[in-house]
């Protein structure tokens, strides 16, 4: 356990400290809060406003829980690794999986952190949520899908990405740009077709629509994405991806050779 | 029981032969200095013993262990800066301590001993980034001087660091280190390695003289070492002065050149006379004691660091 909270304290206080770090996970969704619930929903009647401006809060949500996974822990690994941090930890007796486990409890504490202050400033500017308990429930589900599958391409990305910057450029041009085409920047019904199949492929946007669906109400969502093969299909690709990024970093991400 | 054992171990990177049949036996106790030019093979070795990277073949024992085995043994200090630089001085230590299973209490009280240790106690909760590249070396040296930490393996530590800091780095390993602790110390810095009791020096892949450095001298550089700084270094003050070095070799060093001699005396005149004669002012010569460095270019004709300028 010392190991493990060894590596969660050091990492934690890394990421608080780094500024890029706070930038991209918190001021970045809550800045698109703020423009999204005041830009987008000129023109809708009012009753529903308070929706779209929850379904809005949801997707900047998702975005910060996605860019600390793609992006934060890409860094964290191939910064120790530029750094001889790499090296003096093999050289010690220390258990890799115990390192893996405090530095990735880092980065989730980290993006629940920016989920939750997304929430409260959505809530504070008029976005509500008419979900029931049981919703919510589900709801949190999806979240940790998402933080699943955004940790596993961020796995994936910091082992084979040796070069810091490299790191940092991949997990944010993944992040932003899958946001951009799977329908978190922009509402699904205005996707090209073959960009709506793939946001209901991708876990992390199909996990977004569904926690949507369940807190916003079905009106915010263009589609159902909680049809038993839609659940199926977000939670066997995001337990894949975090899957395939463990095997990896387990395999290659503690090698110096 | 060596407290290092390395018995004809190989390495290769990509079909690239880095260590060639190396052998080495440090005594408990002694410090080992490994001198080579940079692509010897002498962080691959140092890789190898601190269980950081694993050989092709051969043999290498920790205390009779394999090195995997010995990790709590072994204090790595890696040529890289490793702590954290936006971490202070002692959440670095007590982030090293817990990882070793110290307690949070522990591992305070810890981080407290090591930098009274290194001298870094005023500095110790300021952020690493403010750190000079002395000082977060003292500290990463004080992350390898846990107690039970029996062998110390050093990475090219001073790299970066101005003479002062050098010397000033040195004395600090010598009042913060056990006696019993064997110290092996990766340089390619000369009088770096003059401090230690033995030195082994490396050129591809294999360790090719060992012994004190004085004793290294004594057998390997049997002429008087002159040398000459002139006011500009060019191809032309090179002809000259191999004209009058034994069999036409000069070894380049930031000061100037080096030449070799069996009449100290008499080639000084000479070498003063001739680049006179060709135009080339004389700012400073003389005949100086050999040092490692020149023990090294007389066995292998190389230089150990690259002179700029």
């Amino acid at each position: 356990m010392r190991q493990i909270s060894a590596a969660y304290n050091r990492t934690i206080k890394e990421l608080l400290r780094e500024r890029a770090a706070l930038f991209w996970t918190i001021a970045w969704p809550i800045i698109w809060v703020i423009i999204g619930s005041f830009s987008f929903t000129g023109g809708a009647p009012q009753e529903v406003i308070p929706y779209i401006k929850g379904s809005i809060t949801i997707s900047m949500m998702v975005f910060a829980l996605m860019i600390a996974g793609m992006s934060n822990l890409p860094v964290s690994i191939a910064g120790d690794r530029a750094d001889g941090l790499l090296a003096k930890l093999i050289s010690m007796p220390i258990k890799p999986y115990k390192d893996f486990i405090g530095r990735i409890s880092a980065v989730i504490s980290l993006s629940l952190l920016a989920a939750a202050l997304v929430i409260v400033i959505g809530v504070a500017l008029g976005a509500r949520f008419p979900g029931t308990g049981a919703h919510i429930l589900q709801a949190i589900g999806f979240i940790f899908l998402v933080i699943c599958a955004s940790a596993g391409v961020g796995l994936i990305a910091g082992t084979l990405i040796k070069n810091l910057h490299g790191a940092i450029m991949t997990g944010v041009g993944i992040a932003v740009v899958t946001s951009a085409i799977s329908g978190l920047f922009a509402p699904y019904e205005f996707l090209p077709v073959p960009l709506q199949s793939f946001a209901r492929i991708y876990p992390v946007s199909s996990a977004q629509a569904s926690i949507v669906y369940l807190l916003a109400g079905p009106d915010m969502v263009a589609y159902n994405p909680l049809t038993f093969g839609q659940v199926t299909l977000t939670i066997v690709l995001s337990i894949m991806l975090l899957l395939a990024g463990t095997v990896l970093y387990s395999r290659l991400g503690w090698k110096l050779e | 029981m060596f407290a290092i054992h390395v018995e004809n171990l190989t390495k290769a990177y990509n079909s690239q032969r880095v260590l060639d049949g190396v052998n080495l036996d440090v005594p408990e106790g002694e410090f080992y200095a490994l001198m080579g030019p940079n692509g010897s093979g002498k962080t691959t070795l140092a890789s190898i013993i601190a269980a950081v990277k694993t050989q092709d073949s051969g043999i290498v024992e920790v205390y009779g262990k394999k090195p995997t085995q010995a990790k709590g043994l072994i204090g790595y200090v890696p040529q890289e800066n490793f702590s954290s630089p936006k971490l202070s001085g002692r959440e670095n230590l007590v982030y090293f301590a817990t990882l070793l299973g110290y307690s949070r209490s522990q591992a305070n009280q810890l981080a407290t001993q090591m930098l009274e240790k290194v001298e870094l106690c005023e500095e110790a909760d300021k952020r690493v980034a403010k750190y000079s590249g002395g000082m977060r070396k003292r500290l990463e040296v004080a992350t390898a001087l846990f107690p039970g930490i029996k062998v110390l393996i050093l990475d090219e530590p001073t790299t970066g660091l101005d003479p002062g800091a050098r010397r000033s780095f040195f004395g600090m390993m010598q009042e913060v280190t056990d006696r019993r602790a064997t110290i092996i110390l990766i340089t390619h810095i000369g009088s770096d390695a003059e401090l230690a009791s033995r030195v082994g020096l490396i050129d591809n892949g294999r360790i090719i003289s060992e012994g004190t450095p004085d004793e290294l001298k004594r057998k390997h550089v049997v002429e008087d070492v002159i040398t000459v700084e002139t006011a500009v270094k060019s191809d032309s003050v090179l002809s000259v002065l191999k004209d009058h070095s034994i069999d036409g070799k000069v070894a380049e060093s930031e000061a100037g050149y080096k030449i070799y001699s069996r009449n100290g005396d008499k080639v000084l005149a000479d070498v003063v006379r001739s680049l006179d004669q060709a135009g080339h002012k004389v700012m400073r010569i003389e005949m100086a004691p050999p040092t490692l460095e020149d023990v090294f270019f007389r066995l292998t004709e190389k230089q150990l660091r690259e002179v700029t300028g």
